[in-house]
């Protein structure tokens, strides 16, 4: 009874978090006589809100299944003839842009096929042989940077003297 | 249905499993919630998403531990979060000052409702003592258990424990005497 006042005054004495928890661990909860001056279940079961005391579960339910995603059973819809055809308009919409990008492309692509054989076509142009006037000619090949054209200039070698 | 078959069941993603476990722990999960917020949209909000959350992490659940248990660990982290989100819009609206309707939204709708609420006396607490006193009184939890949904050693959820019962036994004899006294 002694050191139940005793602590009961230093608890009231010093209000301090760490020594009045240590204080608790070490009496007033093993101590019946502390215990006693406590809320009692019953008193703390008035105070509170009990799980029979509560009502709307079905709500409750309702509530989560629709943020779920997935229907109360009985209440699952089925899909609307109207989203239904939604659904393939958007599809075929879907199709024919894909169809039209894709002959896009490869037209794209054709094109780019064709420009890359006229570069071979020039990168492979030879001349082998020049006659002007029966004779062989000097012969200069030019090609300006940056084009597929070429230039050929032939002209008549100049006879030696003597 | 037993519950190993509804956590089987929803754990296959059957919707009739989901509602059975909302049938079966929604009441539970709804009044700790509303112990320990003291407001029933919050409540309410707080149980939505505590289901939400089983349903997902549901192939976490230790087998070994309790269902129960694991729920309203589940329950009070979420009831946590929903009080430092309210704390934190309290104070940008303090500093703001401006009244925010939302605030009010959670009065009105304590007004119309004839849902009871936890008596007042329990704001007195803080949310982990609350927590304990409302487990250990309304679903007979130990210190043990307890530290289990507190996520503290057991001693700790004995201090709570006691700290809570006393605060409140204090205040209803400090009414009593007023009463008589005046």
């Amino acid at each position: 009874m002694a050191s139940c006042r005793t602590v009961e005054r230093l608890y009231a004495a010093l209000p301090l978090r760490p020594f009045r928890d240590w204080l608790i661990r070490t009496h007033m909860d093993r101590c019946p006589r502390c215990q006693a001056g406590l809320l009692s279940r019953e008193e703390a079961k008035s105070l509170l809100v009990g799980p029979d005391q509560v009502v709307g579960a079905d709500r409750l339910w309702r509530r989560i299944a629709g943020e779920a995603g997935c229907a109360a059973s009985g209440a699952r819809s089925t899909p609307s003839p109207v989203g239904v055809t939604w659904r393939w308009a958007a599809a075929a919409a879907m199709a024919a842009a894909i169809a039209v990008t894709g002959f896009w492309l490869l037209r794209e692509v054709g094109r780019s096929g064709s420009e890359a054989k006229i570069v071979a076509a020039a990168d492979r142009f030879q001349i082998d042989y020049v006659h002007v006037g029966g004779a062989p000619a000097q012969t200069f090949v030019y090609q300006p940077q940056g084009t597929d054209t070429v230039f050929v200039w032939a002209s008549r070698t100049p006879e030696k003297e003597g | 249905m037993e519950e190993r078959d509804i956590i089987e069941g929803c754990l296959r993603g059957s919707p009739a499993s989901d509602q059975a476990m909302v049938e079966a722990y929604g009441t539970l999960v709804l009044s700790v919630a509303l112990n320990v917020l003291g407001n029933r949209q919050d409540a309410e909000d707080v149980c939505q998403e505590t289901f939400l959350q089983v349903f997902r992490r549901l192939d976490r659940y230790d087998r070994e531990r309790s269902f129960k248990t694991w729920l309203l660990t589940i329950a009070y982290r979420r009831s946590l979060d929903m009080l430092r989100k309210k704390r934190r819009f309290r104070e940008f609206s303090e500093r703001a000052r401006f009244e925010p309707a939302v605030m009010r939204r959670g009065e009105a709708a304590e007004r119309g409702d004839p849902e009871p609420l936890p008596s007042k006396l329990l704001e007195t607490l803080s949310p982990r003592e609350r927590t304990a006193l409302c487990l250990w009184a309304s679903e007979g939890y130990t210190a043990k258990d307890i530290s289990e949904v507190l996520a503290c050693s057991a001693s700790t959820a004995r201090v709570y424990l006691f700290n809570a019962r006393r605060k409140i036994k204090s205040l209803l004899e400090n009414d009593h005497g007023l009463l008589q006294n005046g």
